[in-house]
């Protein structure tokens, strides 16, 4: 039986955000991407995986810069793998990402890597469908991708992709759908918040008191940004559905909190309110001129009478859960020979 | 970190501030689609590279700037001379090299400089700003009346040895330099992707001990957000930052260039995101100023350089025995 295909999308664009001026984010350079994706590509390999499809860019060329030169030295015999570039337009924006990702599932792709920020991810679940997604981080502010050693990542997707994993090694991540004027037109995976700052511009968040209202598909500790309002407002009570997300209106009525907002930008804010969301719950927003943003970037400016309403959905993407994913496999004898 | 010392917020682009960007904007574009013209007909000697495409990056961040601040430009630097305020009259009489010019007519376009603007002058040698730069940074911080410098340069530059030793030179010694990268894709004619081995000059920020930030060089906002952020740290004497602007120039890399080395398509795309137009929209689109208002600016920007071209053409050319006056300095 030929091998399952497995998608690669790899964001040459993240990590280099103004987070890196206002705060103490790092530089994620191109050669470090490559260096994962390399390394992604063995552990692919390892577990039996032949091709792989990847999303093209102009910007630097992730993919074919790591096969360049591949070799897995704790193999004998050279890596018998083919990685091809989708066939697709590249227009060197977030439209690539969910423009591959809906190229990969049309090919039958059984899972998908992505190297990026939350805003990648983004990109890639709005045409993902059932595919499960390996998020790699190499953004900024990461809710939604984790930090995790690529050769490890590479083999998860493989084994996923032969279904080789329990089915707790897959688990679905809730979104937020984004309606304008009653029009849904946008998602967002970790969060919405609404700005005052009138201008996208250089579309980072990071100035409390310019922050209108927050919306967000979980309230869950150790998370940076915006997102990590949810976890500093956990409270004694237990989370009374899966899927448990947060309204906040900041204000100094209420209590402050601690929270880090950026990498190395931790600080105290007040809070007016903020109440759980359920699934389907919605949360209308108050109108006024400013920006919606979405998983931490700046994305729609809003006209003085524009309608905002989010709403949390439980049919976000398909996650890999990469410990998981390893683990059953080899409870499953399928790490021995 | 008080007030004083954070970076202006966005909403300080209030009605006027916004209208000025717009200006300065419009100012640099009318110039060098005249001086593109202009030279076209063999009116202006010497070589000319415009800036016509990029004006957001030069407008976005001397907007935070005053004359007691200095920059470093170019060969391609119209742009910034007018974003820093130097006379457009004095410029283009500069172009013409007549003895009202910035220079008294003796630099020409690539050597336009007003030391009373802090406008250190456009630079024919590619990469020549970066030991300027981290000079001028360390007169600043010798001052220490909290003056900053900006050092504008393309993609090719940042592959000249005097990148990284200017940039070396202000992460040991934390100059207030704000090194922002023009990135309009093209060394000439060598496409970055071909030229530079990390694509992003932002990447390089890591080498040289400061943050590196990369922006849509196409939009003002973006710009000016990154370069607040930039130049209120070096103020505070925090050091200097890498801003990368991804751009793209309209022309060639100097007029008489067939450009045979990117598509017409690519450059549709561009202007198709132009940061003029893009401005306009927004300004219209928040209700700030009506097309009336803005359209009353595009005629006075026109007007001025009208009469600018007028007075530099009726301008006498320098007399032959000024020809080594401010050429030497004059020791006593």
């Amino acid at each position: 039986m030929a091998s399952p295909l497995v998608g690669i999308v790899a964001n040459p664009a993240s990590g280099r955000d103004i987070r890196r001026l206002v705060a103490h984010g790092t530089v994620f350079d191109n050669n470090e991407k490559t260096a994962i994706v390399r390394r992604i590509l063995i552990g692919l390999a390892a577990v039996g995986i032949t091709r792989v499809a990847y999303m093209p860019e102009n910007d630097f060329g992730i993919v074919p810069r790591a096969l360049d030169g591949l070799r897995n030295p704790g193999a004998t015999s050279p890596l018998r793998l083919t990685a091809e570039p989708l066939a697709m337009p590249v227009l060197g924006t977030g439209t690539d990402s969910t423009r591959a990702a809906r190229l990969l599932v049309e090919m039958g792709a059984g899972c998908i890597l992505t190297l990026g920020g939350d805003g990648t991810n983004r990109a890639v679940a709005r045409g993902c469908a059932n595919v499960p997604l390996v998020p790699i981080s190499t953004g900024t502010n990461n809710v939604f991708p984790l930090f995790i050693e690529g050769t490890l990542a590479g083999m998860a997707a493989g084994l996923v992709a032969l279904k080789r994993t329990a089915t707790r090694a897959i688990y679905r991540a809730p979104r937020l759908e984004v309606s304008l004027n009653d029009t849904p037109t946008e998602s967002a995976l970790i969060d919405v918040v609404v700005s005052s700052l009138p201008f996208i511009g250089s579309r980072a968040l990071w100035d409390f008191s310019t922050v209108r209202e927050v919306i967000l598909s979980r309230a869950a500790p150790a998370t940076i940004g915006l997102s990590a309002l949810g976890g500093a407002l956990l409270d004694s009570q237990p989370d009374a559905h899966g899927i448990s997300g947060m309204h906040i209106v900041p204000g100094n009525e209420g209590p402050e909190i601690q929270v880090a907002l950026a990498p190395g930008l931790v600080t105290w804010v007040g809070i007016r309110e903020h109440r759980r969301l359920a699934a389907d719950d919605s949360v209308r927003c108050q109108p006024g001129i400013g920006t919606v943003a979405l998983d931490g970037e700046r994305e729609i400016e809003l006209a003085p009478t524009t309608r905002v309403e989010v709403r949390l959905c439980a049919d976000g993407p398909f996650v890999v859960d990469v410990a998981a994913a390893l683990e059953t496999a080899a409870r499953a004898g399928y790490m021995q020979r | 970190m008080t007030v004083k010392d954070a970076a202006p917020s966005a909403h300080a682009l209030d009605k006027s501030a916004l209208l000025r960007m717009y200006e300065q904007m419009k100012t640099i574009r009318v110039f060098e689609d005249r001086a593109g013209k202009e030279f076209a007909s063999g009116k202006v000697p010497g070589f000319v590279h415009l800036y016509a495409g990029e004006e957001a990056v030069a407008v976005g961040v001397c907007s935070h700037l005053t004359d007691d601040d200095f920059i470093t430009s170019h060969h391609r630097g119209h742009g910034h001379c007018i974003a820093k305020g130097v006379s457009v009259r004095e410029m283009v009489a500069e172009l013409l090299g007549r003895e009202a010019g910035a220079c008294s007519g003796k630099g020409g376009s690539m050597h336009i400089a007003d030391v009373n603007k802090g406008m250190l002058g456009a630079n024919g040698i590619v990469g020549g700003g970066f030991p300027l730069a981290s000079g001028a940074g360390l007169t600043a911080k010798y001052n220490g009346k909290g003056q900053v410098v900006v050092c504008f340069f393309g993609d090719g530059a940042a592959n000249q040895g005097t990148f990284h030793e200017g940039l070396n030179l202000a992460g040991i010694w934390k100059l207030p330099v704000i090194f922002v990268a023009e990135n309009n894709g093209y060394a000439e004619s060598t496409p970055v992707t071909y030229h530079m081995s990390c694509r992003d000059i932002a990447d390089r920020a890591a080498g040289y001990n400061m943050p590196g930030v990369t922006v849509d060089g196409l939009d003002v906002f973006a710009v000016y957000e990154a370069a607040g952020e930039a130049v209120a740290r070096a103020r505070r004497g925090e050091g200097p930052s890498l801003i990368e602007c991804k751009t793209y120039r309209y022309y060639g890399h100097f007029e008489g260039d067939a450009i045979t080395y990117r598509t017409k398509e690519e450059e549709e795309s561009y202007r198709a995101r132009d940061a003029i137009t893009s401005l306009r929209n927004s300004i219209i689109k928040r209700q700030v100023a009506t097309d009336a208002e803005l359209d009353a600016i595009d005629a006075q920007v026109q007007n001025s350089i009208d009469l600018a071209w007028q007075y530099a053409e009726a301008a006498p050319y320098p007399a032959p025995e000024e020809a080594l006056t401010d050429v030497y300095v004059k020791y006593p």
